[in-house]
This record gives C-alpha cells, sequence and structure tokens, in this order.
C-alpha cells in the first residue's frame, strides 16, 4: 500500500468512495430521524422531521455522485480499477459502456438504490401525512442498499462490495509488485458479447425500478401496521402498486425480448431460476393489488391484502439473494458467482422479515378483518381466489427454484426434477387457466351481491362463444397436439378477451372508470395467447430430416422419461449451396466480419408451386469469436406480423483465419502447401470451348489469350505467359477464374487462381500446342474441407401477440393508475 | 363450514399437490454407475476429460456432439449429445448433465455449465499479464 504506483487515477475513486459512506450516512441519519420523527408526539417540534428530510437528501446526491464518479471511470476507462477492467474494454462505444455500469452486482444495487431515492424523494413531495412512518421504512431499506457497497471488512465479514475496488486490490498477483504495472494492463476484460444488446440498456434500469417500486406498497402497509392506521393506508398505497406492477411486468418482458432477440436458446423464456426470480414480487403484487381493491370497496380480506403486500418486499429481497449469493451456481445459467455478500444479503431478507412478522403478530388481533364471509356470487369473492391463485403460482416457482437453497438448508442432495421445462410449463399453465378463467367471469360478479341467474346465462354464453372460437384457433395453430392444459389457456385467454372486450366498450359508453382494469386483462390474456402459440408451436425449419418433432416441454408425455434435446434441430450448410428447409431454399452466401462481430449471411428464398420466386430475404446472425469467451452466437430474426422466422449459427469449422491473408496469398504464389485441403486433382486435357464437369456444376474453357502481366511479377522481354480463360458454373452460381502458364528462360511456372466460393483451385498445367489442347489441373475440395455453417432456425408463429399484450397490459396499467390516483385523498 | 375455511382446504390441497408433483418430478444428482443401474434419467455432475477428444464432425451428422466426463466419484463415461457444442464448453470447471445410459454411453439431453470465468475472469488475464512481465 505504501507503495507508489505510476498512472493510476487514485481521485475519482477516493471521491466515489467517500459519496458511498457519505450515502450511507445520510440513509442512517435519515432513517433515525424520521423514526423519531414518527414516535414523536409533540406535532410542534419538526426538526427530527426535516433532518430526516436533510438525510435523505443527502443520501440521493450521494447516490448520484457515486454514479458520476463510476461512470467518469469507466469513460476514461481507468482500468486500475477492477469494476472498470472487470466489465468494459476501450472499443466499447459509449452506450455499452452505460450497460457496463450496471454489468456488475455493485451497479445492480447502485441502480436500485438509485431508483428507490427517486421513489422516496416523490414520497417527501406527495405523501403529506404518510410521509415520516413511510419514509422510515424507505430510508431502512435505503441503509441496506447504501450498506452493499461499503465494501469494507469488519470484524473479518466482508460488508458489501465496492464499485471502487482497485484492480490491484481485488486480485494477487506478482504483476502488482510492479510500481508500472499499469503499463502492462492495456485494455479491460471486455463485456460478455451477449450483453452488448441495446435491450441491455434500457432492460436493467426498467427492472430495478420495478423492483425498487415494491418498497413503497411495503412501506405505506407497514407504516399502516405501525401507526395502526389500519384502514387509511390502502388507498393511498394503490396507485403505487399498480406502478410496480406496470414496471416489473415491463422489466421481465424486456428481459426475455433480450433473451428472444440476443441469446441461442431458441425461445423468449426458459425457466430458468434467476427469471422465475425476477417475477415472485410480480405475482405476488398482482395479487396483493387485487385484493387491496377487494379490501377497498367491501371491506373483505384484509388480512390477505396486508399479508400480500408484505411478502412482495421480501420476495423482492429473496429474488436478489438468489440471483446474487451464487447458491444457484449448479441450476442456473446467468446468476451471478459469490461475491462475499451470501450473508449479508441473509441477513438483508431476516431483517425485513423479522420486521414483517413482528408486526403482523402484534396487531392480528387489531386487524379490520371482517366477521361475515363474503357471498359467492360477488365479484370481491372471486377476485380473492384469483389472488390465492397468483400466490400458488408464485408458491410452486419459489419451491422448485429454490431447490438449491433447500438442499444447502437441509443438507439434502435433491435435483429439480429433470423434464424442468414441462414440469414448469403444465403446472404454470394450470394456474393460468384458473387465473384467465377468472379475470373473465369475475367481471360479470359486482361487489357485494350479483343476480345469480343473470350472471350464468352472460357466464355461459361467453364460454360457449369462447369454445366456438378456440376449437379452430386450436386446429389451425396446431395447439391440439399438446397437452389438454395449454389448450384450456387458450380457452381461458380467449375466454376472458371477449369478457374484457364487452366491459371495454361499456367503458367507452360511459363507465370509463373500469376501462384500465378491462385493458390490462386484455394485454394479459394475448400475452398468455401468444406465449402458448409461440412457445408450443414452435415450428423447426432447420429439419434435414423428414417428420415432425416434438417440442422439449410441451409434448404430451412432457412428464415421462422422454429426452427432450433429442431432437436434431441443427443443420449443416455448404457455402454457396442451396438447401431447402421447409418452404425456403435456404443458401449460406458468405460472410462479413465488422470486429468483433462475423456475420453469417444466409440467404432464405421461398417459392410458389410454379417455381417462381415470391419471397426473398437475407438473414445475418452473428458470432463473436473471443479467446476469453470462446464462440457466441446471436440469433437474427425475421419479423412478419404473424410470425418470426428465427436463425442462429450453432457450429463453425474451425477458428477462422485472420481475414484476408490466406485466399489471396494462395492464389498469387501458387502455394502448394493447401493441396492437402483438396481431393486429389484431376488433369483435363481440353480444347477451348470445351467443358469439364465436377461435382457441383461445370466449366468452359473460353479462351487462351498472351498474358502481358501477373499480378505483382513484372513480366521481361523473353517470358511467355499463357492465361486460360475458364467461366465456371456451380450450383448455379457464376465464376471465372484465369489460371496461368509462364515460360521464363527454360524454367515452367503455373499460377494456379482458388475460386473459394466454390471450393475449387485450377491450374494450367501443360500446354499441347500440337493438339491445340491445353491441360487443365482441377483440384476439389471435399466436401468437410469447404466453408460451411451449422444453424438452427425455427419459427415462431404469433410471437407478436406476446409483446403487443405486453403494451396493452402496460397502458391497462397506466389507465389504472390515473384511476386511483384521483381516488387518493391524503392530508 | 365458513367459506374461508373452505378456500383454505383447498390452498392446502393444492398446496400439497404441488409439493407431491415435485417430489415425484425431482430426480437426483448421480454418478454413471447409478445411471447404468437404474437405467433412468438422472443428473450427473461432473467434469469435462479435456485430454479426451471432443468429438464433432459438421458433415457427418450436425447433431452429434461426444466428449468424455468425468463424474464426482472418478468414474468416465462417453457422453453423446443431439446437437452442437454449447458455447463456453470447453471453459467449464464444472458440467451437470441430465439424460441416462443407452448402450455404455450417456446419452444427454441437457448440458448445465458453471464457468465462473463469466463473470470474475480474473484468472486468464493474469496468467497472460505474468508472462509478460517475466519476460521484462
Amino acid at each position: 500500500m505504501n507503495k507508489a504506483f505510476t498512472g493510476e487515477h487514485l481521485l475519482p475513486g477516493h471521491l466515489g468512495q467517500f459519496f458511498v459512506i457519505l450515502s450511507f450516512g445520510g440513509a442512517l441519519l435519515s432513517t433515525l430521524s424520521y423514526y423519531f420523527a414518527t414516535v414523536n408526539k409533540n406535532p410542534a417540534d419538526r426538526s427530527w422531521h426535516s433532518m430526516g428530510r436533510w438525510g435523505f437528501y443527502i443520501n440521493s446526491l450521494s447516490i448520484i455522485g457515486v454514479g458520476v464518479c463510476l461512470f467518469y471511470i469507466l469513460y476514461n476507462h481507468y482500468f486500475e480499477y477492477h469494476y472498470a477492467w472487470s466489465y468494459t474494454s476501450k472499443d466499447l462505444p459509449v452506450y455499452y459502456l452505460v450497460s457496463g455500469f450496471w454489468n456488475g452486482q455493485e451497479g445492480g444495487f447502485l441502480l436500485w438504490t438509485f431508483w428507490q431515492a427517486v421513489l422516496g424523494n416523490i414520497l417527501i413531495w406527495k405523501a403529506k401525512s404518510w410521509e415520516k412512518p413511510v419514509m422510515t421504512i424507505v430510508s431502512f431499506s435505503q441503509l441496506w442498499l447504501a450498506s452493499m457497497l461499503l465494501g469494507i471488512e469488519l470484524f473479518g465479514a466482508k460488508i458489501g462490495s465496492s464499485p471502487f475496488l482497485l484492480l490491484r486490490k481485488a486480485i494477487e498477483a506478482p504483476i502488482f509488485s510492479q510500481p508500472n504495472y499499469l503499463s502492462f494492463i492495456k485494455d479491460g476484460q471486455g463485456m460478455n458479447p451477449l450483453l452488448q444488446n441495446y435491450w441491455m440498456v434500457i432492460h436493467p434500469p426498467t427492472l430495478f425500478l420495478g423492483l425498487a417500486s415494491v418498497v413503497v406498497p411495503f412501506a405505506y402497509a407497514v407504516a399502516g401496521l405501525w401507526q395502526k392506521k389500519y384502514k387509511e393506508w390502502v388507498v393511498p398505497a394503490i396507485p403505487y402498486a399498480l406502478f410496480a406492477c406496470m414496471i416489473l411486468g415491463t422489466g421481465v418482458v424486456m428481459g426475455s425480448l433480450w433473451a428472444y432477440e440476443s441469446l441461442n436458446f431458441g425461445g423468449f423464456w426458459a425457466w430458468d431460476p434467476v427469471e422465475n426470480a425476477s417475477i415472485f414480487p410480480w405475482l405476488i403484487m398482482v395479487g396483493g393489488l387485487h385484493v387491496l381493491i377487494v379490501y377497498k370497496n367491501s371491506g373483505h380480506s384484509y388480512f390477505t391484502g396486508v399479508f400480500l403486500v408484505l411478502v412482495s418486499f421480501i420476495m423482492v429481497l429473496y429474488q436478489s439473494f438468489l440471483a446474487r449469493s451464487g447458491i444457484l451456481g449448479e441450476t442456473s445459467v446467468h446468476s451471478f458467482v459469490d461475491n462475499g455478500l451470501f450473508w449479508h444479503l441473509v441477513a438483508f431478507i431476516l431483517v425485513f422479515l423479522g420486521l414483517v412478522i413482528y408486526l403482523v403478530v402484534t396487531r392480528y388481533k387489531e386487524m379490520p378483518i371482517s366477521k361475515k364471509d363474503e357471498e359467492t356470487y360477488s365479484r370481491e369473492f372471486w377476485m380473492f381466489v384469483g389472488a390465492i391463485f397468483l400466490g400458488l403460482s408464485c408458491f410452486h416457482l419459489v419451491l422448485v427454484t429454490s431447490i438449491p437453497v433447500w438442499n444447502r438448508m437441509f443438507g439434502t442432495k435433491v435435483a429439480p426434477p429433470t423434464d424442468l421445462v414441462g414440469h414448469y410449463n403444465i403446472i404454470q399453465a394450470s394456474f393460468a387457466m384458473v387465473i384467465t378463467l377468472l379475470t373473465g367471469f369475475s367481471q360479470f360478479l359486482k361487489y357485494k351481491k350479483t343476480d345469480t341467474a343473470k350472471f350464468f346465462i352472460s357466464t355461459l354464453v361467453y364460454l360457449l362463444v369462447a369454445l366456438l372460437i378456440t376449437v379452430p384457433v386450436d386446429y389451425f395453430s396446431g395447439l391440439y397436439k399438446l397437452h389438454l392444459v395449454f389448450q384450456l389457456v387458450m380457452l381461458g385467454a380467449v375466454y376472458s378477451l371477449l369478457v374484457n372486450g364487452k366491459v371495454l366498450i361499456d367503458a367507452f359508453k360511459g363507465k370509463f372508470k373500469l376501462a384500465g382494469s378491462a385493458v390490462a386483462h386484455i394485454g394479459f390474456g394475448l400475452m398468455l395467447a401468444g406465449a402458448i402459440v409461440a412457445a408450443g408451436t414452435r415450428g423447426l425449419v432447420s429439419v434435414n430430416e423428414s417428420g415432425t418433432i416434438a417440442i422439449a416441454g410441451f409434448d404430451k408425455s412432457a412428464q415421462g422419461n422422454k429426452i427432450s434435446g433429442d431432437s436434431r434441430e441443427n443443420v449443416m450448410i455448404y457455402k454457396n449451396e442451396p438447401v431447402k428447409m421447409g418452404d425456403y431454399m435456404v443458401t449460406y452466401a458468405g460472410d462479413s466480419t465488422a470486429e468483433p462481430n462475423h456475420f453469417y449471411k444466409i440467404d432464405y428464398r421461398r417459392y410458389d408451386s410454379k417455381g417462381k420466386m415470391i419471397e426473398s430475404f437475407e438473414l445475418k446472425p452473428k458470432v463473436q469469436l473471443n479467446d476469453r469467451m470462446g464462440m457466441t452466437s446471436s440469433p437474427d430474426t425475421r419479423h412478419y406480423l404473424t410470425h418470426d422466422l428465427y436463425t442462429h449459427i450453432t457450429a463453425l469449422p474451425q477458428p477462422k483465419q485472420p481475414a484476408g491473408t490466406d485466399a489471396q496469398a494462395a492464389a498469387d504464389h501458387g502455394d502448394e502447401n493447401n493441396d492437402k485441403n483438396y481431393d486429389p486433382p484431376i488433369a483435363h486435357e481440353i480444347a477451348v470451348g470445351d467443358t469439364i464437369r465436377f461435382r457441383e456444376g461445370y466449366m468452359v474453357l473460353r479462351g487462351l489469350k498472351k498474358e502481358t502481366a501477373i499480378q505483382n511479377i513484372p513480366l521481361l522481354a523473353n517470358d511467355v505467359a499463357i492465361g486460360a480463360k475458364i467461366d465456371i458454373v456451380s450450383n448455379n452460381k457464376n465464376y471465372t477464374a484465369e489460371p496461368v502458364y509462364m515460360i521464363r528462360g527454360k524454367n515452367v511456372f503455373d499460377f494456379s487462381r482458388n475460386v473459394d466460393d466454390a471450393g475449387l483451385k485450377l491450374r494450367l498445367t501443360k500446354i499441347i500446342p500440337a493438339d491445340n489442347k491445353v491441360e487443365i489441373t482441377v483440384y476439389q475440395q471435399p466436401e468437410n474441407k469447404r466453408p460451411w455453417v451449422v444453424m438452427r432456425a425455427l419459427d415462431f408463429p404469433f410471437i407478436n401477440l406476446l409483446w403487443s399484450g405486453t403494451l396493452i397490459m402496460i397502458l391497462g396499467f397506466l389507465l389504472s393508475i390515473f384511476r386511483r390516483n384521483k381516488e387518493v385523498k391524503v392530508v | 363450514m365458513k367459506k374461508s375455511s373452505i378456500i383454505g382446504l383447498v390452498v392446502i390441497a393444492i398446496g400439497i399437490a404441488v409439493i407431491i408433483s415435485i417430489y415425484k418430478g425431482a430426480s437426483t444428482y448421480g454418478s454413471f454407475t447409478d445411471a447404468r443401474t437404474s437405467q433412468s434419467v438422472l443428473r450427473v455432475v461432473g467434469q469435462l476429460d479435456k485430454q479426451k477428444e471432443l468429438y464433432y464432425d459438421a458433415a457427418k451428422d450436425a447433431n452429434y456432439f461426444s466428449f468424455y466426463v468425468k463424474d464426482k466419484k472418478g468414474e468416465e463415461c462417453k457422453v453423446v449429445f443431439r446437437g452442437t457444442e454449447p458455447q463456453d464448453f470447453q471453459k467449464s470447471e464444472q458440467i451437470v448433465l441430465t439424460g441416462q445410459m443407452v448402450s455404455g454411453e450417456f446419452h444427454a439431453s441437457e448440458i448445465l455449465m458453471k464457468c465462473p470465468s463469466k463473470y470474475t475472469q480474473d484468472k486468464i488475464d493474469v496468467t497472460e499479464a505474468k508472462a509478460k512481465s517475466a519476460s521484462i
């Protein structure tokens, strides 16, 4: 430490670390002050209150300071900082430097605490009489998040992890004993190519805003119980709950859009533990939101509402633990490895869990729990049932996703189900079916009491219509081949669409208040329908064997012992050799490089029955070849209104040569060394106009010409050089080549020509003046030496329903926020 | 009976059903020996044997990839995967295979790799840096 190192920029790090500690201090001051302001019964004494505010302002400004320092370091490529070195490199464009910002765990926490600070400031502005207790909780949560960034050692335990850690402190290596070690570190590690996608610029901020916003309804619930204002907290909490649901849902779907566009597992949802964890809080919050509305309108289900809202925040903490503690190592593809924060994260959960349990236990007796049962034919009852099913759906996800946690807690060694995707699909679809049906028929019910006869008639009529629509949909989409439960989800989704469509029409006729929920339900129904059809009837385009392939996780025997990966989804294609796949003629037409990306041009053509081309386009899936991360492949997708054609490269010939060195050099110098890449040569004696046939086509000798110059080699006066002009047709593509024969003094040279795209090398090896013929020697590459790619192409029908459904759902939430916000009259 | 108790019972029933279905579906982590004796689908945790050949010939079969894995008990077995070589495969420190034994070969339907290098790539570059500093 006492050593002087040259070239380091320590100021931004010191400043950043100062802000980290200041943000912690600010949060601590704010929490304590708000706490005393809340318990202080003297209304004239405002000192605690204003101190709480100041504490929070200090915290907010420090967080911005931390962000600025970190970005300054990333922007200037100060690789003496571990964070900059780990996640960025000099060739990254600025917008990816922004996403490098939240590449690491520390950046994630920073984003989270930033959004929480923004929300806290909104609460200071808006919450009025609720400010003190609510902000106590928000500040307390800020305190924990700030502690995650501290990066200090206390009694041998690691508290937090700082983004300003120096590289030489993060890693032990002999190189750091040299004062000028920085001059050896030319560049950072760079960003994982999969994260270099525009969705990665906006998905994390959205997701973290969603996660952060869950704290607001939670804080209201805690404040309500704490201050014994049991009923009053519900109304102001509802708009925030709606906001949390909206943003969290958007963030999760953005993540699946990223997966769909940038990853290559061939889909938008893989039931990876980290993905599942991100929807725990969403499911619970959506359930809680519905029950809060039930309570507001009927006075029923108070406890369930409080419970779900409280649990939703615990789920936020739990998902953060799952993603960051490294516990999912054996089951998840994209969880972080343990950063030493395992117990810190556990403590974060336990503290808030303890708070929740304490409040629920001590206040339970005083809660306004209605003694009366709900009417069976009332909206509140079935909304409540729906919320319970959302909770059960989350319960199942938590149970399975947490298998590594159970193993760790109980010392067991249980592995997740072997057909994990099938398991999730079927069970979650069962819940989804119930929930969609409920979002439908509960619309026919009124709060308190409903006319049963009318209810049954309209419910059944709509169900019948839904059935009439679902049957052909089922048939034409191919859903009928799947497990029954997916067809029932489709029925539920159609039913929900119809009923909520009717509510929406009524809304336009005057009951505009109801528009928000109707629109959100329509969006949800569309999302489910799109997801089921796109994932369940996904078509494999890249088939080289006839026969249909059961899709993993959706086949009828999903719980059986079938090996799901046994579908042969990859096809090898040679360059310029069209292959028929499904409706398309597919050709690997070439590749281009824009470092660090290698693009492979895959040419798609579709012909009608008469052989006329009706469509032609090119997809360019990309591959990054990287010493550290190996081959990283991203798909390219052709979007249509009703389906998507998705293509990606799954294997390539062995390491690509550095571009542009080999082929030209070999052509110019007649390099014999690469002959081993060809089949044994065949010599043909031909005259001008004659044809030589080869495996993929034919070539014609057009003429012989006396050359006056050969590239790079000046011809001397006595040299004789003859070029043979040859037209080649290979796989219906035309090429020309001109091998040259030269006599200089008593020596004979020949200059071969390569036609790489056709896998040919041609030499003019002899001139036979007597017969007026020449000898052309043809070298042809064996099939496996020719350029090829292995690709996989999938067709996702109606995936646009999923994305548009999401947009519609967001719109529905937004309408509801406006409506519910008007109902808030806080003093 | 009150409606809330009925719901409570339904919730408990569904909860139990869910737990049972997980329990029934749950597999175990095992060794190749276990796979040989049980002949059923299970998960094997092991390491890729980097000394032995990784076989993939796209021209012959673009969906056939084979390699050798040593399980935690040290037993080695040939593994066949119907697909292409997964990303980061050769960098993996640990592999979790899901599949079953078919005539002496382990046919994997899923391969999950644990590559700490993906997020903390500290090792590789430092060795590189070491080599550089040694030459000076």
